[in-house]
C-alpha cells in the first residue's frame, strides 16, 4: 500500500487503530438562553484550559514554536466573530452543541475550498477545535494517546494537533493515517517530532487489523501490513542506516559549506515552484540556483500574464529574503505539448526550436517574462539566466533586451534591480567549446550537466540502446566541464552547477579541483552535499583530478573514483 | 479613519500563527479593524476571518483602522506585518 510520506525514516511496530468516538447527538431547541450560552462559555473555557496543558507538554517535547500551534487553537475558540456568531445561535433557540458546529462547519467549508493548500489544512485545525468543544459539551472523554506501549504504530483516521501533542515520541514507532498531507499540521510536528508518518493511506482503518505487524517508509510513503521475515530484516537494516546517517548530517545543518582547507562554496537549491523555495531553506539550503519557469506555463490556456507571473517570481524571491534567486528563462520546445505555444511537432526537438531560440524569436511572450522577473528584482536577489546557449549573438541579443526593458520600466518609474546579473546555463558542447568567449559576455555561468551530457555523447539517457553511453563522468564531459569552469576563473566569473553531478560524490572532488563556486543540487541533498564537500582539501582533490583526468574510460574513471571517495 | 497599504513579507503568508497572533494584537484596540485584499473587506480581530482571507506570501493588502485609537492599531497592525510577524 502506498500513501504521502511526510515525515522521513522507518517505522516498524504493531498497529493500534484509534477510533474516534462517535459525536452525534439530537439538534434541540432551548428555552433558556442564558443558561445555554453559561454552558456554552464553561466549555470553552474547559477547552482552554485543557488545550493550554497540551501546549505545555508540546514545548518540552517540540519547542516553542509548535507549541504555539495549539496555542492557536485557543485563539480559534475565542475568536470574537465565531463566539459573536454562535451568541446570536444561541440566543435564537438553538442548542450550543448545534450553534458551534455550524459555525464551525462554515469556516471548515472555507477553509477546504481555498485554491491553497495551507490554508485548506487550516481546515483540520478547526475540525479539532470543533471536536474537542464538543466533546466537552457531551461529556464524551476524548482519545488518550499518552499511554500507548513501545513500539506502537498509530493509525488514525485524521491526526490532529491535539493528538500528537499527547505522544510520547519514544513509545510511537510511527503515526500512519487516512487524510492528510505534507503540509499539515500534524505532519510539521510529526517532522519536529522525527516520528516517521505516512498520510493519505488509502482505507487504512479497514485494512489494518489492532496488534498487526507493520513498517511505514516515511520517505517514500510505503506501508506494508504484515511484513514476511525478508521484509522486515531489509526494513530493519534500512532504519539503522538511516538513522545513523541522519544523525551524522544533522551536524552541518546551519554550518557554511566548507571544504576541509577552509575554502568556502555556496551550496544553494534546484526549485520548480516558488512554495519549494521555503523547502530549500527547510532544507538548508543557501539560495536558489536553478529556478525552473516551465511550470508557471504548463496546463495554461493562454501565456502567463506578466502579473501572474511577476508575483510567482516575487514569492519566491520574499520567501528567500536577500538570499540568491537565479530565475531561468523558458526552456521548452517541440517535445512539450503546450498547445497555446504553437511549438510544431519536430522529428528532432532536443536540436530543434527551443529554449532560448523560441525566446528570441517569440519576443512578445520573452518580454513579459522578462519584465516579470525585472519586477521581481526590486524585491530579493534574483539574477537571470538563459538556456541552452551554443553562440555569442545569443547572449548579446538576450542581454540588450534585458537593457531595452530596464530603460522601459526606468521611465515607467517602476521598481527593479539596476544592477541585475545577466547568466547563462553552459549545457551544450559549443557553449563548453566557446566557453572563454561567452564567459566575456556573461556575469556568470550555471554548468547543465543533464544536457551538456547528452549533447557532448550525443546520447538520450532514455534510449536504453545508448543509455550506456550516457555518464557525466565520461572522459569528453569531464574534459568539457574543466574547461567550462577554467573559462570562467579566468575571466573572474562565478561557476555553478544544477546538474544532478553537482551532488555526486565521485564528481564534487573533481569540481573542488577544476575550481566550481557553487553548487546547486535538490533540496534534500543539501546536507548530504555539505559533508562531502567538508571532507576534501584542494590539495587532495587535484592529485585525485590530475589522475583521473589521464584515464581514457568512463569505467576506469569510476573505479579509480569509487575506490578514493570510501 | 487611517489606512495603510502594505505586502505580506513571510513566506507563509497569514498563516495559523500569524492570524492569531495578530488578531490577539487588534482584538486589544477599541477601534474596528479590517483588511482589505481581494476585493473583500476582512474581520481583522477575528483569526478565521484572517485565515479565509488567504493572504499570501507578497499578497498586497490595506489596513484600515476606524474609531477609537486608530492611530496606534494602525501603527502596531502595520509594524506587525512589515517585520513579517518574527518569521
Amino acid at each position: 500500500m502506498k500513501g504521502i510520506g511526510v515525515s522521513g525514516g522507518i517505522g516498524i511496530g504493531k498497529i493500534l487503530l484509534v477510533e474516534e468516538h462517535s459525536l452525534e447527538y439530537t439538534p434541540k431547541q432551548v428555552s433558556d438562553t442564558a443558561a445555554e450560552k453559561a454552558r456554552f462559555a464553561d466549555a470553552v473555557e474547559q477547552f482552554c484550559a485543557n488545550t493550554r496543558e497540551q501546549a505545555e507538554a508540546l514545548k518540552k517535547t517540540a519547542g516553542e514554536k509548535e507549541a504555539e500551534i495549539m496555542l492557536g487553537h485557543i485563539s480559534l475558540v475565542q475568536d470574537p466573530f465565531l463566539l459573536g456568531e454562535v451568541d446570536k445561535l444561541i440566543g435564537g433557540g438553538q442548542c450550543a452543541e448545534a450553534s458551534f458546529e455550524t459555525m464551525c462547519d462554515m469556516f471548515i467549508q472555507i477553509f477546504s475550498a481555498a485554491d491553497d493548500d495551507v490554508t485548506k489544512q487550516r481546515a483540520a485545525d478547526v475540525r479539532d477545535v470543533k471536536t474537542g468543544v464538543l466533546s466537552i459539551l457531551l461529556g464524551i472523554k476524548e482519545v488518550k494517546l499518552s499511554d500507548v506501549p513501545e513500539g506502537t504504530i498509530i493509525c488514525v483516521k485524521e491526526l490532529t494537533p491535539s493528538m500528537i501533542a499527547e505522544i510520547k515520541k519514544e513509545n510511537v514507532a510511527g503515526i500512519l493515517t487516512e487524510t492528510g498531507s505534507t503540509t499539515s499540521h500534524s505532519a510539521i510536528l510529526a517532522r519536529v517530532l522525527e516520528i516517521p508518518a505516512v498520510m493519505s493511506a488509502p482505507d487504512i482503518m479497514k485494512t489494518a487489523q489492532n496488534g498487526e505487524q507493520a513498517v511505514i517508509d516515511g520517505n517514500k510513503g510505503d506501508v506494508i501490513l504484515s511484513p514476511d521475515e525478508a521484509q522486515l530484516k531489509a526494513y530493519t537494516e534500512k532504519r539503522e542506516k538511516l538513522m545513523q546517517e541522519r544523525r551524522e548530517l544533522e551536524k552541518f545543518r546551519g554550518k557554511p559549506t566548507v571544504s576541509a582547507d577552509g575554502t568556502v562554496y555556496e551550496l544553494v537549491c534546484n526549485i520548480g515552484k516558488p512554495e519549494d523555495a521555503a523547502k530549500a531553506l527547510e532544507f538548508d539550503g543557501e539560495g536558489v540556483g536553478l529556478f525552473r519557469t516551465e511550470f508557471l506555463f504548463m496546463d495554461k490556456t493562454s501565456v502567463p500574464s506578466e502579473e501572474e507571473q511577476f508575483s510567482e517570481y516575487k514569492k519566491a524571491a520574499m520567501i528567500l529574503k536577500g538570499k540568491p534567486l537565479i530565475i531561468r528563462t523558458l526552456d521548452i520546445g517541440g517535445d512539450k505539448d503546450i498547445p497555446y505555444l504553437g511549438l510544431a511537432k519536430e522529428d528532432n526537438p532536443f536540436m530543434g526550436f527551443r529554449a532560448i531560440r523560441y525566446c528570441l524569436k517569440n519576443r512578445d511572450l520573452f518580454r513579459i517574462q522578462l519584465r516579470a522577473i525585472l519586477r521581481a528584482s526590486a524585491f530579493g536577489n534574483i539574477s537571470i539566466m538563459f538556456p541552452l546557449i551554443t553562440c555569442v549573438e545569443e547572449v548579446r541579443e538576450g542581454k540588450a533586451l534585458v537593457e531595452e526593458l530596464k530603460a522601459e520600466l526606468a521611465s515607467e518609474g517602476i521598481e527593479f534591480d539596476r544592477d541585475i546579473k545577466v547568466g547563462i546555463m553552459t549545457e551544450t558542447a559549443a557553449s563548453g567549446i566557446i566557453a572563454d568567449m561567452l564567459a566575456k559576455e556573461s556575469d556568470f555561468f550555471s554548468i547543465g550537466t543533464n544536457d551538456l551530457t547528452g549533447y557532448t555523447m550525443a546520447a538520450d539517457r532514455g534510449n536504453s540502446d545508448v543509455s550506456y553511453l550516457y555518464s557525466a563522468l565520461q572522459p569528453s564531459v569531464l574534459r568539457m566541464i574543466r574547461s567550462i569552469i577554467l573559462a570562467a576563473r579566468q575571466e573572474g566569473i562565478p561557476v555553478g552547477m544544477c546538474g544532478e553531478a553537482a551532488a555526486d560524490p565521485m564528481m564534487i572532488p573533481l569540481l573542488i579541483s577544476f575550481g566550481l563556486t557553487e553548487f546547486s543540487v535538490s533540496a534534500p541533498s543539501v546536507l548530504r552535499v555539505r559533508k562531502c564537500i567538508s571532507g576534501w582539501t584542494k590539495e587532495r582533490a587535484d592529485e585525485v583530478a590530475e589522475k583521473v583526468m589521464q584515464l581514457e574510460t568512463v569505467q576506469e574513471v569510476k573505479d579509480y573514483l569509487g575506490s578514493v571517495i570510501l | 479613519m487611517v489606512s495603510k497599504f502594505l505586502t505580506v513579507p513571510n513566506a507563509q503568508g497569514f498563516h495559523m500563527r500569524p492570524a492569531s497572533v495578530f488578531a490577539g494584537a487588534m482584538g486589544k484596540y477599541p477601534c474596528k479593524v479590517t483588511i482589505n485584499f481581494n476585493g473583500n473587506s476582512y474581520n481583522a480581530k477575528s483569526t478565521l476571518n484572517l485565515i479565509a482571507a488567504c493572504m499570501k506570501c507578497g499578497s498586497e493588502i490595506e489596513l484600515v483602522c476606524d474609531g477609537d485609537q486608530e492611530e496606534a492599531a494602525l501603527a502596531e497592525g502595520a509594524k506587525m506585518i512589515e517585520d513579517g510577524f518574527g518569521e
